[in-house]
């Protein structure tokens, strides 16, 4: 999920992937240039609802970073590669 | 929320629990009051200009910077530290560090209570930024004391907190399992599970149910699974999330 939008195959991944990453900023040009292009692509529903994804998945990840909650057994195993190609184990530690 | 735009329309379900996400952040809590929930939100808040937090997060190691927080606060300096690091920085958070909280006098119930509150504030603040629209006031505290409900039969060493497995929760007055679902995240915050409630009550309809996460046939959302999960996937990657 490195934001290249052209390997994504997702339509609209552009302006959605620069959605995502204007929010999570604290720029507030590029936040609205990146609201813009959203709602002119997608118009108004897809913008409240890319607002909300935003929204969930900014604050979903305190829960789990802040509880230390472990990942679990099924997504682990389906996902070990892939979590060893980037690394993505290094990102919590039990210590 | 548009420059030269009407009010964008919220869909009724996401409209409904955002006006009760944001009257549940200031009424009494389970180990919080009303206005002690509100300091918490507002903690969070300042975190996110402190200076101290900004310079924790460009080094390499947030543990050896030292200083005060930026932020007027009445809460215990402990939780005001917790408060920051989890709303600035949280994926560098350290089971040795949460462990140290609760051994410098930070309740167990009363951090993962305020795990949940800075999760609402978080959540229901990025929704406004998001569609352009201000920060908005804090509302005014609703009075009452909190319950002080502790479950029984909590367990050790799932998580870095204790928690209550569906097993122990049910037949329990609060029993949010049965409702969101038995994952690890939802178990995350089940010390308190009115917590548990108070926030996925919010994100179920900010995302969507978990039947519906992988139900590939149907969309339930103006974005098909595809754009859903790159976007979810994208604000995950850029918060350093291992879950």
């Amino acid at each position: 999920m490195d934001g290249d939008a052209a390997r994504t195959g997702v339509p609209h991944a552009a302006v959605l992937l620069a959605f995502a990453e204007a929010m999570l900023g604290d720029d507030a040009a590029a936040q609205g240039t990146a609201r813009a292009a959203l709602h002119a692509t997608l118009g108004d529903a897809a913008l409240v609802d890319a607002a909300a994804l935003v929204a969930s998945f900014n604050a979903v990840v305190k829960i789990a970073d802040a509880t230390g909650i472990p990942l679990e057994d099924y997504k682990a195993r389906a996902t070990e590669s892939l979590r060893a190609g980037l690394g993505l184990d290094a990102l919590r530690s039990d210590q | 929320m548009l420059d030269g735009q009407p009010t964008l329309e919220i869909r009724a379900g996401l409209a409904r629990e955002v006006a009760r996400a944001w009257t549940r952040l200031a009424s009494p809590g389970t180990w919080w009051t009303g206005a002690e929930r509100l300091a918490i939100a507002a903690c969070s808040r300042s975190a996110r200009q402190c200076a101290l937090c900004r310079t924790r997060k460009a080094a390499l190691s947030p543990y050896g910077v030292d200083g005060a927080h930026d932020g007027p606060t009445s809460l215990d300096p402990g939780l005001v530290d917790a408060i920051h690091r989890i709303t600035t920085d949280a994926g560098r958070l350290r089971r040795r560090y949460v462990e140290s909280a609760f051994a410098d006098g930070v309740g167990e119930p009363q951090y993962v209570e305020a795990v949940g509150v800075i999760a609402l504030i978080t959540a229901l603040d990025t929704f406004d930024r998001a569609l352009g629209a201000g920060e908005r006031p804090l509302p005014a505290p609703v009075a009452g004391a909190p319950s002080r409900a502790r479950p029984p039969g909590e367990e050790r060493g799932f998580a870095w907190v204790p928690t209550c497995p569906p097993e122990v929760l049910a037949g329990q007055a609060v029993d949010p399992y049965p409702v969101h679902g038995a994952k690890n995240i939802h178990r995350a915050l089940s010390l308190v599970p009115q917590e548990v409630f108070n926030f996925f009550d919010l994100d179920v309809e900010l995302y969507l149910w978990d039947q519906q996460i992988r139900d590939f046939d149907h969309e339930y959302r103006a974005l098909t699974h595809p754009q859903m999960e790159l976007v979810a996937g994208r604000v995950s990657a850029l918060n350093g999330c291992y879950y």
